[in-house]
């Protein structure tokens, strides 16, 4: 059986959160490099169809982080979910260069890990960190972004008949019914569990609930569904990686097979024409080599960068903020 | 220069009062009351679009604090626009179109001319044929004592996606800190998805022009260079019409430089119509915006005729579902093309978004003719036309 590999997040930071982090550097942080909170946000995969060769193409699945990312009271927009993170910034590029980043990173994996374990929370499932050096006088941001993300060993493999539509398990009635059920949830759940009743009705809860939603029912009722933020057919997104982890460390003995729900529909198909994007699959994993619920299991997650090197990223602000550059661009 | 200029505007628009009576029909113009109607009617049958605060010390005062702007986010633009760029040999493909319905077609010499009707992908890049991207002036660049030749085929290779066209317009590859830390994860993680190439779209091949071939690397030439696109719409008080702000990333989530902006607005907008300018609800942003000032007599023209043709109207209703490929949406081109004079973008997701649109204001069309909620609808089919890569009026199609 092939195992399952898991599309990256890739970040999408947009210009105005650089605005705001100048502000912050310049009011508040001034000379501190505290780890700052900061929020992001994630959709369903899309696609677009490309309309002269009629291929679908799948976009990048972001993480986005934006204006509002500082904010406590965050709230991600309509049909995407919010993620928790760190933001540190460094002073010099120097000390951006020299950076502990293993023990940053694992500080976060860490923070992960502890939260699953001991307050058997989701809420850090999507955690991730952001370093960052800001070039004030020169409008340049370098940036590197890390989702950590646990290594289950063995790896999840999935059955060879691989990602199937969702309408080959849930009809459209029952599909409806999910995306009724997840619009009644605030703040929307990023993951969530699945129920089929006898009478062929469905329902959602969140994973906190796992032991009680599940206890009467048969485990081919049963199906764990996130968010997926990956449209890529064959891959499925990051956050998946977190959530078997936390449901192989808290529920070792009922989860070495799992149906799995990619959630793509934030909104019903128009029209009967247009499919449900969701997909539907089966996991398993062998036994671990090492009680899970003991020791953190390895992570990954530090994003490349263009160039598809482990290495920081650059946004060039100048020309969309430089007065000198934007006078030049008015004539 | 500029930032008089901005705050001259800004003194015009504080003394301009405030449209009250509604004038949609007569002018093309709205008022804020209308603008929010129209905006919650677009939140509410497309929800990609939200509406937002936007900077708190930029609030105005005519609109609801929390209905500053409308904005959607992640908007795929495919292709550069310099690709659909307009030559000679696309006259045949040319086509007249008339916003009146076949009873008085042409009685007002109205028509509109579509081009590039049922085209594939353009292969006209290079040299020879870049006279018209070339125009676009390359501040920074090490370019300008190029000749205007080789600079058209640079920014014509930079379309195409291509390594070699990147490295004066984004970043200085030296700037980037010398750090690639390959020892921080222990050896590949087999879980992990690897970036795929993407498989080469038909059209590609026909792409390859003299520049691309001899760059060094031609694979990645290949590759769709997907961009994606935030896009505001705000109230202008002074125009008393909606205005499009644009702000653009590249497949790796870097910000669009201006430069590269242009490339995806048609050419006779680049400059012209669209310009850099602070995004009035943030205190530093700065957008690309398309200047307001003919929106109006625009709008006001495909008003009427939205509104008089209502035999127009019961036809778009009854339009059949899109056909994908190029061909296909050639035959039904032509059966569209009375009915909607924006939709040679249509092949799906425009075409639902009309009929959408249809259904939807359908009941009270013969009533009071086309009510003023479907003004942002409409307003994006305009626009639409200004960035006819960036599907901002794909709405329906995720």
């Amino acid at each position: 059986m092939p195992i399952v590999q898991f599309a990256p997040l890739s970040s999408l930071v947009q210009p105005a959160l650089w605005h705001k982090l100048s502000d912050l550097k310049i009011d508040v942080l001034k000379l501190s490099d505290a780890a700052v909170p900061i929020h992001g946000s994630y959709t369903a995969g899309r696609s677009v169809k490309d309309r002269e060769s009629g291929q679908e193409i799948s976009l990048p699945c972001n993480l986005t982080v934006g204006a509002d990312s500082f904010e406590d009271n965050y709230t991600p927009t309509h049909g995407s979910v919010s993620a928790v993170g760190t933001l540190k910034n460094f002073n010099t590029i120097e000390e951006f260069k020299a950076a502990d980043k293993t023990a940053l990173f694992n500080h976060e994996a860490q923070t992960v890990w502890d939260d699953i374990i001991k307050t058997r929370s989701t809420a850090q499932l999507n955690r991730f960190l952001l370093i960052t050096f800001a070039d004030l006088k020169k409008y340049k941001y370098y940036y590197w972004f890390a989702f950590p993300a646990f290594v289950s060993k063995p790896a999840w493999d999935i059955e060879d008949k691989g990602w199937q539509h969702a309408t080959e398990e849930f009809d459209s009635e029952k599909l409806s019914a999910i995306h009724a059920q997840l619009r009644g949830q605030s703040p929307p759940l990023p993951h969530f569990l699945i129920r089929e009743g006898a009478s062929g009705n469905v329902e959602i809860a969140p994973v906190e609930q796992y032991d009680t939603f599940y206890a009467s029912s048969p485990p081919d009722k049963q199906t764990i569904a996130f968010l997926d933020p990956s449209a890529d057919p064959s891959n499925p997104g990051w956050p998946l990686r977190n959530l078997l982890a936390y449901l192989r460390a808290l529920y070792p003995e009922t989860t070495s097979k799992l149906r799995v729900l990619r959630w793509r529909d934030t909104e019903v198909p128009a029209s009967p024409n247009i499919p449900w994007k969701s997909q539907i699959g089966t996991l398993t994993v062998g036994a671990s080599t090492v009680d899970p619920a003991s020791a953190r299991p390895s992570a990954v997650g530090w994003e490349k960068n263009p160039q598809g090197k482990l290495g920081p990223r650059v946004a060039d602000l100048a020309p969309m903020m430089d007065p000198t550059r934007l006078a030049a661009q008015a004539v | 220069m500029q930032a008089i200029q901005s705050q001259l505007i800004a003194v015009r628009e504080y003394l301009s009062p405030v449209l009250k009576e509604s004038k949609f029909k007569e002018h093309g113009r709205i008022t804020p009351e209308e603008f929010v109607a129209a905006g919650d009617f677009l939140v509410y049958k497309f929800p990609v679009w939200t509406w937002e605060k936007g900077d708190a010390t930029k609030t105005r005062d005519f609109l609801p604090v929390d209905k500053q702007y409308l904005v959607t986010r992640g908007v795929p633009c495919l292709r550069r626009a310099t690709s659909l760029a307009y030559t000679d040999a696309d006259e045949d493909a040319e086509r007249l179109l008339s916003f009146a319905d076949s009873g008085t077609s042409g009685a007002d010499g109205d028509e509109w001319v579509e081009t590039h009707a049922g085209r594939a992908a353009s292969s006209k890049f290079g040299g020879a044929d870049g006279g018209e991207i070339a125009e676009i002036p390359d501040i920074d660049g090490p370019g300008d004592d190029e000749d205007v030749g080789v600079r058209g085929m640079r920014a014509g290779v930079g379309a195409l996606g291509l390594g070699a066209g990147k490295e004066p317009e984004i970043i200085d590859l030296d700037d980037i800190p010398d750090m690639e830390e390959d020892d921080l994860e222990d050896g590949e993680d087999e879980a992990t998805a690897a970036p795929k190439a993407k498989s080469t779209p038909p059209a590609a091949s026909k792409l390859v022009s003299p520049a691309a071939a001899s760059s060094p690397e031609p694979a990645k030439g290949n590759l769709l260079q997907v961009r994606t696109y935030d896009v505001m719409i705000t109230y202008d008080k002074y125009y008393q019409t909606p205005r499009v702000w644009l702000i653009g990333y590249d497949e790796n989530g870097t910000p669009l430089t201006p430069t590269q902006i242009f490339q995806d607005i048609s050419a006779d907008h680049a400059h012209k119509t669209v310009t850099i300018e602070p995004f009035i609800h943030s205190a530093s942003l700065q957008a690309a915006s398309v200047h307001p000032c003919k929106h109006a007599s625009v709008m006001k023209k495909v008003i009427e005729r939205m509104n008089n043709s209502v035999v127009a109207e019961q036809l778009a209703r009854k339009s059949p579902p899109g056909g994908a490929s190029s061909s296909a949406a050639k035959d039904t081109k032509e059966k569209e093309k009375k009915k909607w004079p924006f939709s040679r973008k249509a092949s799906g997701s425009g075409k639902e978004a009309v009929a959408a649109a249809a259904s939807a204001g359908g009941e009270d069309e013969d009533v009071e003719g086309m009510r003023v909620d479907f003004y942002l609808v409409v307003f994006l089919k305009f626009i639409a036309s200004i960035v006819p890569t960036i599907e901002v009026d794909s709405t329906t199609s995720f």
